[in-house]
């Protein structure tokens, strides 16, 4: 942990809102890439960003000084994203919401957010987007956490609240999901990996 | 060696392979097949890292901190509220007990004789007094069930199948455990029974969520449920509380049917 990070906890600790400001400005920014990796949308990655400073906030007591603030801040994220894209699937259970209209929604809103990141072209962008929405919540959260976060799968078990096995098994349907839709546009050249 | 299936495929390019990870290597130095199906697994895999993020301003940091600052000083004054509300209770048993010991130690009137004493104003008469205090405890009672109620919803509203994250629900239940002791001992020696057995019902809900792990399983969200539902805990609540508030009382819901 940086040692700016433990000071800014301490001084937050005794109740100092300024320390807190500067770990909430310090940290905002990856927090939002976890977020929106795992909810796909803008305005869910925002709540996200909130909720998990939030709970930062209230459980600040509970950290343990010799763990890394950013993990720790990261696992709070991801256990955000989950909560929120569980109460979006009771949502549409309970009010009969068209999971292809929300689909075809989240779809256009991330197309329309990445227009102006000309990584890949914007229709391979709208067809990744559309890959990572067919996952689950908890296959694409599994994924999100080996992928990008590079978790330790029993870790991800923990955080899904399920055997490691079952996690394994997750990440495999994840990523089984996503060849099955990307396959067609890769170029066939060796990987270096 | 065998051609790698899909699995060992993908546990090789996260290097989950461990022991055979060598082995793994080799094979796919040897075998073309398994070779071309691992390059497009990294190739699709290559597609997802480069799906970009939207990208925040330099100053999304203090965006967040300024719309978060006003919901973490709601949580200042609620706490305000809670002192305030813990310490006018502890007046108000303090008040209790006076008049308690009072009334023991006032001489009844002789018997045969015909009262001399003007009678008692019906202001500061004892039903009276009574029924103040009662109200004074269902008011200050009534902040502490709404909390309850905000949460009992939260559990109940849960998906059980999924088990549920309560890492601030379990920090609120270690907060209201204290007081809801406090507010039902002060019901008892005031012979409130309905508030004390509300509060006696609520409390052993709280102190599991107090104690629970940060995550709690689907067989522990689904006891908290039947707990809450077989004392129709949460209906409970929300006719004290809305009386408590002056508000009507609502009408008793079928399970399943809770709205926050």
């Amino acid at each position: 942990m940086e040692t700016s990070d433990a000071t800014a906890i301490d001084r937050a600790r005794g109740g100092d809102s300024d320390a807190f400001r500067q770990l909430v400005e310090r940290h905002s920014q990856p927090v939002f890439r976890v977020a929106y990796r795992m909810t796909g949308n803008q305005h869910d990655a925002d709540d996200v960003v909130q909720e998990t400073f939030l709970r930062a906030y209230r459980t600040l007591d509970r950290f343990e000084e010799r763990a890394n603030f950013s993990t720790w801040l990261h696992r709070i994220a991801v256990n955000c994203s989950l909560d929120l894209l569980r109460a979006r699937v009771r949502h549409d259970r309970h009010y009969g919401g068209d999971p292809e209209e929300a689909e075809m929604t989240g779809a256009a809103k991330s197309e329309a957010a990445l227009q102006d990141r000309l990584l890949l072209s914007a229709e391979l962008q709208v067809h990744v987007n559309k890959a990572m929405e067919r996952l689950t919540g908890n296959e694409r959260t599994a994924f999100v956490l080996r992928h990008f976060e590079g978790m330790p799968v029993e870790e991800i078990g923990r955080t899904l609240g399920i055997q490691v096995n079952a996690a394994k098994h997750t990440i495999f349907r994840a990523v089984r999901k996503l060849r099955e839709s990307l396959e067609p546009f890769v170029r066939s050249k060796p990987c270096n990996t | 060696m065998q051609h790698l299936n899909e699995e060992q495929l993908v546990l090789h390019r996260y290097h989950d392979d461990g022991v055979d990870a060598v082995a793994a290597g080799q094979h796919l130095d040897a075998c073309a097949d398994c070779r071309a199906q691992f390059d497009t697994l990294c190739h699709v895999l290559a597609l997802v890292d480069d799906l970009p993020v939207p990208q925040r301003g330099d100053d999304y940091g203090t965006e967040v901190w300024n719309h978060l600052r006003w919901r973490l000083g709601r949580r200042d004054r609620a706490r305000v509220w809670q002192a305030f509300a813990a310490a006018a209770m502890i007046a108000l048993v303090f008040f209790a007990g006076g008049l308690w010991w009072a009334k023991r130690h006032t001489p009844a009137p002789a018997g045969g004789t015909i009262a001399t004493n003007p009678p008692r104003s019906p202001i500061t008469s004892p039903q009276n007094t009574a029924r103040d205090h009662d109200r004074i405890l269902l008011v200050v009672v009534g902040d502490h069930l709404d909390s309850s109620e905000r949460m009992l919803l939260e559990l109940t509203n849960a998906d059980a199948s999924r088990g549920l994250d309560v890492t601030a629900e379990r920090r609120r239940a270690t907060e209201l455990v204290s007081a809801n002791r406090l507010y039902r001992r002060t019901a008892e020696q005031h012979g409130d029974a309905r508030i004390a057995t509300l509060l006696a019902d609520l409390e052993p809900v709280l102190l599991e969520l107090s104690h629970a792990d940060d995550r709690l399983s689907p067989g522990e969200v689904a006891s908290l449920q039947k707990r809450i539902d077989s004392k129709e805990l949460l209906f409970k609540v929300r006719v004290v509380s809305a009386q408590a508030g002056g508000r009507q009382v609502p009408p008793p819901q079928p399970k399943g049917t809770n709205s926050l």
